[in-house]
């Protein structure tokens, strides 16, 4: 492939949703129905589609064939504009994160958007009785030009503006029903949400810009190590704030963006209120693609986070996964319960990404967005089936009207909650699905850094994952032999030499040789900064231990909350007769189910892991991810620990049990454990009251505020200026009593009068007041002037002046 | 030397003589034809523009003080006096000249269906004066001698006042005095300033000339040219050593304080109640909620930016010391425009009261962004200018719509406004995100560039918390956000209502009106560096340059 052929097939991959949009926006209406859902179909989603599979299946050959790194580092920039001396460039971000992020995004969206032709089909599209079809699918073009934007983009201010753009969309979608009272909150809060997050993304950039003098995010990630290094720029200050140095204040306001939009804790209110959208909207933005761009972006910012920043991350993920998955367990809307599901389960890839964890946390991503995109357009069918029917009190009994969804659904159910036994092999493939591979590796790292920790060893354990091996880097071949792409740790076999030769030096020798290793082929970007950054990490401190159990105590609830979701759902007798009577599903919404649950298990072995490890050290991650990540994988939980390894590995069977135990005979039983449960109960269904307190303290704050700004500017500025005027007006009447000036009179009546004529309503009086206000003021004027000449000639030629005048 | 600029400032002039004699009935016809003629001789200079030279320096000149297009006559002269008759363009006035044609012209298309015409009254009088109002602001941004500078401030008043006071909403009166009171408040300390720099600079000539026996100074920008006295020479009093030296001393002191401290605040005073800023802002809501709606389009898009042309031409460059003494006051300030009009404009119910304050509020930016005295800081204040000049009027003409067809502008009594009205919907959408600072629109180009610039002056002596100050700044993208989604689900979201059902969508005049703001909001966003930082930051950072170097000379 030609030099910069695959950033250009990527960027043609962005601006075809956008010819979309204004296609749609401009004749859309003419298009009509469903010409104009096509319409996106193809060109929003279709042409980026091709594209990224024609990337992806030729990008696997050159990592394969090691020419990944190189292709990454050359990278296609133009200049946009000068932020004063700095430049600030536009171009495409190309290493394998980036290909397996945009092929996730364009092939889970696609199937959406086909769903969304089915969805809007009936009435759905219709906001006050009337039909707004080709404005959604504008939207969706839009969102789709946006969210492929903040994928491919190189630089942090271009990953802002797109960030703010699918902020925008999201906003614009939440609302699309806007004529109800709901959607409109949601999308108000939505949006002002993320803004106090995008308030924080703001002062992290502005650090990057001043401190590191750039906004591109390698060279931001070079010059970062490199001031580390030398201990100058950033690292030379002596600022802290909250005990924090301005290094990790950089890191945690670039965090504080994630927080936004991947709704963690204490900025997840908005999320669960986003389901007032259309449920493809939620399904495509607010599970699987949108949302986990706060997890993409920490993963690519990873490289200027200091390990204090990264302990914020973490703690921030642990307590987002473990409180959003209590308030799952009692919701009774089906898409709430989804959306809670999805604040814990981005919980446990911010938490991944602060423990270290970072292909774990990205694969978590990645198979994450294909079940939860398969439950959430399963929950679409769901309620549509049911006309909008969304407490899942009133359902049961769905599997027999809805045998596709329900079984795609348990699909979903079954990856989320780590399905999977460990050892068992069927055919070579590993038992297991999703959640199984991604998840429990987040949780094996978590123990490795909770346990096998100690302050300081950073190089030991660098040492260690390359040297023996141990509980760590020891089965991480199992993907390896059979695609021969990721290839660290010390197996690989021979055949994976070429590879080895351009990443291991950064794995695995980062320490000793990296800046200086001359096979390394972007030596200037992840060979010097993996050097210096390794440094940064030394002192990574030990994961506190109860992060790490509340990280495992949330794995049995998983299948709980899901179980229960899905059983209340599809098993069990209907519950409301009227309800199960219309149930239905439609082949152009349940295809598009079954494709995504194909995918799952296709994203849970192939493709992505591979992708997402090459990406790890090529350029798109520290020192500390070869460190941890690399000790650790789904086979050091369930080979190495037998206690861990049950521990994790048998939660989803706890949780089905109770659930089923619970739930399997109507909702009698769940009732009377409610009522024992009482105040918490309460507590949980309110969310913490955490909505409450916000409105309370800053919405009310805020207007109130605002009031008081409104008074104080009506009542006290303008108070001192309308007296000040009145003064004046009495002066101006005074001097026109005693300063007798027709000559003055006589021309300033004669311009009125002129005016008069022109303007048929001007009014004699008012050119007489001004005329008094202009007296005066020329008056005071002259005054100062004459003051000035007479006290203050202390300078040479001022009286030479006026006697010239 | 050629008259291009003499022509574009004077054509409305003519538009309005023509219009004196012309039948009523053709009066708006010459009226739309002169702004639009305007419109077109301002283009002209493009090619000026794009030509240029390259690289750092951009397509203005090498040096501050480089002017295109320049005119020079003689004008008033006595035995000491010389006032000329002195116009040029640089990076500064250019994308402002271009932005009040362009106003103006919008302006007029909208004054044309105004309810007064109904009745046929004053039709003749409102064009005449709104066209010489238009060559009153075209001159500020042209003229580079002060005496003139200072007859078009003065020229642009009064129409203004009459704009204001006849044809406005029901409390016109107070609004327009209020209005000229403030603006003339400003001027007198002008006056001063005025005064006083002539004479100044003629004392310092003297006193140079006495010291070296010479009988003239060379000038500071103009090859072979020498001067003997005083003078008004805006890029002369900025660029002359011997001048510059005197005005910038510490010895040197007016009424017992420091001659640059105390005229910069003068001078500054007279243009922050134009901008305006807080606390001087209280003539703003009033005049925009009186004023009809094309003379709010003129008010927000054009005159607000008179003050921050005034800092940047005046202040700054002929007094680079007295931004130094200032500059953290001036940055307080600025911050607190810009959240104490977020505030205010949260709390208003009136629709135009609201984008008012929202004007406030941004133009706080424009004086943050001059006052930290940055690279970034300067780009980013001028690209506010220009991006608020093209997304406040389209605002207030969002509103003048709606006025126009429900005659109240409670936004409570509002709603679904989307539903009824499809297209002005959408376009509404877009100017208020715009104005929101939405990455892609216009707002927010501004708004980044005046932060980064903020926090950029942070090793800056006279700028204690800098850093401090950029986060203050930054945190009012949520009050902005807040006060724009809440304004625009009140007014656009929600059911139809009935009262308002038969309202018509945007006609084609309005969408006209509409449409190039939109699309300028849009591509300012996307290509600020085409659009407008390739004309401005070659002679804005020629003039940094200019002021860091002459404080760096006069300790």
């Amino acid at each position: 492939m030609g030099n910069h052929t695959y950033e250009l097939l990527l960027a043609l991959g962005v601006l075809s949703p956008f010819v979309s949009f204004w296609l749609l926006v401009f004749f859309g209406p003419r298009l009509g129905k469903p010409l104009a859902g096509w319409v996106g179909v193809v060109l929003g989603m279709g042409v980026p589609l091709a594209l990224s599979s024609y990337v992806l299946v030729n990008w696997l050959g050159e990592v394969e064939s090691g020419q990944a790194a190189a292709l990454t580092a050359s990278a296609l920039r133009f200049q946009w504009a000068m932020i004063g001396p700095i430049a600030i460039d536009i171009g495409v971000k190309l290493d394998s994160l980036t290909v397996a992020m945009y092929f996730m995004v364009t092939f889970i969206a696609f199937w959406i958007f086909v769903f969304s032709v089915g969805y809007m089909s009936g009435h759905s599209d219709e906001v006050a009785g009337k039909s707004k079809y080709h404005r959604f699918f504008a939207y969706l073009s839009l969102f789709a030009f946006s969210m492929l934007g903040l994928v491919v983009s190189s630089n942090l201010l271009f990953l802002f503006i797109f960030w703010e753009l699918v902020g925008l969309c999201s906003y614009l979608l939440i609302g699309f029903y806007f004529h109800q009272r709901v959607p409109q909150y949601a999308q108000m809060k939505a949006f002002i949400t993320n803004r106090v997050g995008d308030f924080g993304f703001l002062i992290g950039l502005m650090l990057v810009y001043f401190q590191l003098g750039t906004l591109d995010l390698d060279e931001a990630a070079v010059v970062f190590a490199q001031q580390y290094a030398t201990q100058t720029g950033i690292f030379a200050s002596t600022f802290t704030m909250f005990g924090w140095s301005l290094a990790t204040i950089m890191g945690v306001g670039l965090f504080c963006g994630a927080m936004g939009k991947s709704a963690q804790f204490p900025l997840h209110v908005w999320l669960p209120d986003a389901m007032a959208g259309p449920t493809p909207v939620s399904a495509l933005i607010h599970a699987a693609t949108m949302v986990a761009a706060g997890v993409y972006l920490v993963a690519r910012v990873f490289r200027l986070m200091t390990p204090e920043a990264l302990m914020f991350v973490a703690v921030i993920g642990c307590l987002t996964l473990a409180l959003m998955a209590l308030v799952a367990m009692v919701q009774t809307d089906i898409k709430k319960c989804l959306a809670y599901s999805t604040l814990s389960q981005l919980g446990y890839m911010i938490f991944g990404l602060g423990c270290g964890a970072w292909i774990a946390a990205l694969f978590h991503l990645i198979t994450h967005a294909f079940f939860k995109a398969m439950m959430f357009l399963g929950s679409g069918q769901v309620i549509e089936g049911c006309h909008h029917e969304q407490d899942m009190r009133k359902m049961g009994g769905l599997i027999r009207k809805m045998p596709f969804t329900g079984i795609t659904f348990l699909i979903g159910v079954l990856a989320i909650s780590g399905f999977g036994i460990a050892g068992l092999e069927i055919g070579g493939i590993k038992f297991g699905l999703g959640g199984f591979f991604s998840k429990d590796e987040i949780l094996a790292v978590a123990y490795t850094r909770s346990f096998e920790w100690e302050e300081g060893d950073f190089s030991k354990h660098q040492e260690q994952g390359d040297g023996h091996g141990g509980h760590g880097a020891i089965d991480r071949s199992d993907e390896n032999d059979r695609i021969r792409l990721a290839s660290f740790g010390q197996q690989e076999s021979s055949n994976l030499e070429v590879l080895a030769s351009g990443t291991q030096a950064d794995h695995g020798h980062a320490v000793e040789h990296g800046a200086e290793n001359p096979h390394s082929t972007n030596e200037k970007h992840s060979g010097h900064g993996t050097a210096a950054n390794a440094g940064i990490f030394a002192n990574t401190p030990k994961l506190p231990k109860w992060m790490f159990w509340l990280a495992i105590i949330t794995a049995y609830i998983t299948p709980f909350y899901m179980m229960r979701c899905w059983w209340m759902t599809f098993m069990g007798k209907p519950r409301d007769e009227h309800v199960h009577e219309h149930a239905h599903e439609v082949p152009l919404m349940y295809v598009p189910l079954v494709v995504l649950a194909v995918g799952t298990f296709v994203a849970s072995y192939f493709l992505f892991r591979p992708l997402i490890a090459d990406a790890s050290h090529v350029g798109s991650s520290a020192a500390m991810v070869m460190a941890i990540d690399g000790t650790a994988h789904t086979e050091a939980v369930h080979h190495a620990h037998v206690w861990l390894q049950y521990g994790v590995g048998g939660s989803f069977v706890v949780g089905f049990l109770v659930a089923i135990a619970i739930y399997g005979r109507g909702l009698a039983l769940a009732d009377r454990l409610k009522r024992v449960a009482g105040p918490i109960h309460t507590l949980l269904e309110r969310k913490y009251y955490i909505d409450e307190i916000y409105d309370l303290v800053w919405v009310k704050g805020c207007v109130a505020l605002a009031y008081v700004a409104r008074f104080f500017d009506t009542y006290v500025v303008d108070l001192i200026f309308n007296s000040l005027a009145s003064v004046t007006e009495r002066l101006a009447a005074f001097s026109g009593l005693i300063i007798d000036n027709q000559g003055v009179d006589g021309v300033v009546n004669g311009v009125a009068a002129t005016s008069l004529d022109i303007g048929d309503r001007i009014r004699r009086p008012q050119t007489g007041r001004i005329r008094n206000y202009v007296l005066i003021t020329a008056g005071i004027a002259a005054a100062v002037i004459i003051g000035f000449l007479i006290w203050g000639p202390d300078v040479g030629g001022v009286p030479i002046a006026v006697a010239g005048l | 030397m050629d008259h291009l600029l003499s022509w574009i400032i004077f054509v409305p002039t003519l538009g309005a003589i023509l219009c004196l004699f012309v039948p009523k009935r053709q009066v708006r016809v010459v009226a739309v034809t002169a702004s639009l003629a305007a419109l077109i001789l301002s283009l002209l200079l493009f090619p000026t523009f794009l030509g240029g030279g390259e690289g750092a320096a951009g397509y203005s000149g090498s040096h501050y003080g480089e002017l295109h297009h320049v005119e020079r006559h003689e004008w008033i002269t006595g035995s000491n006096l010389a006032i000329e008759y002195f116009l040029g363009i640089d990076g500064l006035g250019f994308p402002l000249l271009i932005l009040t044609t362009l106003v103006a012209f919008l302006a007029c298309l909208a004054s044309w269906n105004m309810e007064s015409w109904k009745v046929g009254k004053g039709i003749r009088a409102y064009f005449v004066l709104f066209l010489l109002l238009e060559t009153g602001m075209l001159g500020v941004f042209v003229s580079l001698d002060f005496f003139l500078f200072y007859i078009f401030w003065e020229v642009m008043l009064l129409p203004m006042y009459f704009l204001i006071g006849v044809w406005g909403g029901e409390r016109r009166e107070y609004a327009a005095i209020k209005f000229f009171l403030f603006t003339l408040g400003g001027s007198v300390l002008m006056l001063v300033a005025l005064v006083a720099m002539y004479f100044y600079s003629d004392g310092a000539l003297a006193s140079e000339m006495q010291r070296t026996g010479a009988d003239a100074v060379a000038s500071g920008y103009r090859d072979g040219v020498a001067l003997t006295h005083g003078t008004f020479d805006l890029i002369e009093l900025a660029t002359n050593k011997v001048i510059q030296g005197h005005f910038n001393a510490a010895s040197t002191v007016f009424l017992g304080l420091k001659f640059s401290t105390c005229m910069f605040m003068f001078l500054f005073i007279g243009f922050a109640i134009k901008l305006p800023v807080v606390p001087f802002h209280t003539w703003l809501p009033d005049a925009h909620v009186q004023a009809p709606t094309p003379v709010s389009m003129i008010l927000a898009g054009v005159l607000l930016k008179m003050g921050g042309y005034g800092f940047l031409r005046l202040c700054y460059p002929i007094f680079p010391t007295g931004g130094e003494t200032w500059a953290f006051l001036l940055a307080v300030i600025g911050i607190v425009s810009i959240l104490y009009g977020a505030l205010c404009a949260m709390a208003q119910t009136d629709f135009k009261k609201l984008v008012a304050y929202s004007s406030v509020s941004h133009m706080g930016y424009v004086l943050l962004g001059i006052a930290v005295m940055t690279e970034a800081g300067f780009q980013g204040a001028m690209f506010q200018m220009i991006a608020h000049g093209i997304s406040s009027p389209m605002c207030f003409f969002l509103v003048g719509v709606v006025y126009d067809r429900a005659h109240h502008r409670e936004i409570n009594r509002f709603g679904g406004l989307w539903m009824t009205m499809p297209r002005y919907g959408t376009l509404a959408t877009i100017g208020f995100f715009a104005s929101l600072g939405l990455p892609g629109l216009c707002g927010f180009i501004g708004e980044v560039w005046v932060i980064l610039g903020t926090f950029a002056a942070k090793d800056n002596p006279a700028m204690p918390w800098a850093p401090t100050m950029a986060v203050l700044a930054a945190s009012a993208v949520v009050l902005t956000a807040g006060y724009i989604l809440w304004l625009i689900r009140r007014v656009y979201l929600g059911r139809e209502r009935e009262e308002y059902q038969s309202f018509p969508d945007v006609s084609a005049r309005e969408t006209m009106i509409l449409v190039p703001m939109a699309v300028l909001s849009i591509a300012l966003g996307i290509f600020p560096m085409q659009t407008v930082f390739n004309f401005t930051n070659g002679t804005l950072d020629n003039m940094l340059r200019h002021v860091v170097q002459v404080i760096g000379l006069v300790p």
